[in-house]
């Protein structure tokens, strides 16, 4: 670089210097409104090393597929072949199917008869309960529990035996168990049986501070909002009318963000932000920030979600989003779609598989059974540690296309948040 | 950082209303039951007692046991004869009282 250049470099960065004196003066004018919001651009947004939520199983899930790696191992090119007749368990393979610590019981998808009283079973896999009928050999019983894939490339059901969770006397135990199963399930009540179960419906009002805790938030976002930094600063600072200003910014969100080559959430940019203004540090995951990100939704409440689609960057994103979502993660192999595309609108026991649409408007949202607010980065966090895979931390860029996917699949929803849900 | 209550019950009523009341305190209502990782009993902190008064009369009290939910809600009914303030009271096991108080216009 010349000399020249040098000292036309220095002239650029004073002139800045005026530009933001003058704004502090004059409050926020018409042109600075048009211009890129100030974010920290360094850091990571969320602690690193990323540490699990307290509580969360504390699972080294490292030998399988991310979100962010591939590590799983291949699927079978070709059935394995047994050379006599299963000798197992039957009365074994009926704790095996029912056992909720080694991925969740075979009965969270299937219904197997009397298998588990019958109580809740799911139906996002056929019903077993005559497959003892259906004259099926060992081997193919026995393929098929260990690893679906070798019959069928697209099953959902999990890799039991290839990814190690049952060994093959486990899985000996599960066949002969399998061909005792002659006669239909003996349902106690029409709520056990998943194709009768009514999908659960949402009918708290979310916007009642009384019903719902996640409204605090609002309350202490307002707080936070006029809290002055170590620098003195504050968001009221440049923002001083936040229910005009936010009317509908939350409803564009999340975007795409140039200066760091990711997608930015609400939450994200609130702590890039709020670092490179204020000089106060609020971390994804964090109580300020979960704070700050539903008030920033709830002032945009009742917008239709209307994020941008159209610019090559943000189209690119939702294709790795749409990616990532079709990836099998985990221990159990499980993509997104897995559970909310082919398996939506079944049950997981008791659990509904909801669709896609619906699963991003009221986020952050209330949890009723922890107690928390969750945000949707967490969401997915959970989704993965639940299918055994592990998580990445809340800034990943993944969950940045995951999210703007979701959020393109959400379009013209109204936000509505704090949400509340179980 | 204590989150303060919340109420809800009407501005303005006529005389002789039955109206509702919705109180709500933030709090953990650690039993006293539970243990941590290390096997220790977690000691116990709940809200033990509530009272409301209208106009310095008691109106509805309650003694809280531990097996009440986090962030107790209570709701009741009050018949309003004159216009006057609410006054709601929590108790703590630590001692803490914190109290919040809602007016009413009665016509």
């Amino acid at each position: 670089m010349t000399r020249s250049g040098i000292v036309a470099g220095g002239l650029a960065v004073a002139a800045v210097i005026v530009a933001s004196a003058l704004l502090f003066t004059n409050g926020v004018s018409a042109q600075s409104a048009k211009r890129a919001p100030q974010l920290e651009t360094k850091d990571d947004a969320s602690a690193r090393p990323w540490k699990r939520y307290a509580g969360w199983p504390a699972r080294d899930e490292a030998k399988f597929n991310t979100l962010g790696n591939l590590a799983s191992p291949p699927p079978p090119t070709a059935p394995r072949k047994l050379s006599a007749p299963i000798d197992g368990d039957a009365k074994k393979g009926a704790e095996l199917v029912a056992d909720r610590n080694r991925g969740g019981s075979c009965l969270a998808c299937h219904t197997m008869g009397p298998a588990g009283g019958a109580a809740l079973p799911g139906n996002v896999g056929p019903d077993l309960s005559e497959l003892g009928n259906a004259g099926r050999e060992d081997e193919w019983l026995f393929n098929y529990v260990y690893d679906a894939r070798v019959y069928n490339p697209d099953t959902v059901m999990p890799p039991w035996g290839g990814h190690g969770i049952f060994n093959d006397q486990e899985i000996g135990d599960i066949v002969v168990f399998l061909k005792t199963l002659k006669s239909p399930a003996p349902y106690k009540t029409e709520l056990d049986n998943p194709d009768k179960r009514p999908a659960p419906v949402e009918k708290r009002d979310n916007l009642d501070p009384i019903e719902n805790p996640g409204m605090w938030a609002v309350d202490k976002a307002q707080e936070l909002w006029k809290q002055k930094s170590s620098i003195g600063f504050s968001c009221n600072t440049c923002h001083s009318e936040p229910k005009e200003t936010f009317k509908t910014w939350a409803a564009s969100m999340p975007k795409w963000e140039p200066r760091l080559n990711k997608v930015l959430g609400v939450e994200e940019f609130v702590t890039r932000h709020t670092k490179a203004t204020t000089g106060d540090v609020w971390l994804m995951e964090t109580d300020e920030n979960r704070a700050m990100a539903v008030y920033l939704r709830y002032l945009a409440n009742g917008t239709p979600i209307a994020i941008d689609t159209s610019s090559a960057d943000s189209k690119a994103a939702i294709e790795r989003g749409k990616a990532l979502s079709q990836r099998k993660v985990g221990e159990l192999n499980f993509a997104c779609t897995d559970c909310h595309g082919k398996s939506a609108n079944h049950w997981i026991r008791g659990q509904w598989l909801g669709e896609p649409k619906g699963q991003f408007d009221h986020f952050p949202t209330w949890r009723t059974s922890l107690l928390a607010i969750w945000d949707i980065r967490q969401r997915f966090q959970w989704c993965q540690v639940n299918i055994r895979a592990d998580e990445l931390p809340p800034d990943a860029k993944e969950y940045g296309d995951l999210e703007i996917y979701l959020a393109s699949q959400n379009d013209g929803l109204k936000l509505n948040v704090p949400g509340i849900r179980h | 950082m204590a989150e303060k209550p919340r109420l809800k019950l009407p501005k303005e009523a006529k005389k002789g209303d039955i109206i509702e009341i919705k109180t709500l305190i933030p709090h953990i209502m650690e039993s006293g039951q539970r243990k941590d990782k290390d096997g220790k009993t977690i000691p116990r902190k709940i809200i033990n007692k509530f009272t409301a008064e209208f106009n310095g009369k008691p109106v509805f009290s309650a003694t809280i046991e531990p097996a009440v939910a986090a962030n107790p809600y209570l709701q009741f009914t009050a018949k309003v004869e004159e216009s006057g303030t609410f006054k709601f009271s929590w108790t703590d096991d630590d001692g803490t009282v914190t109290t919040a108080e809602e007016q009413i216009t009665v016509a």
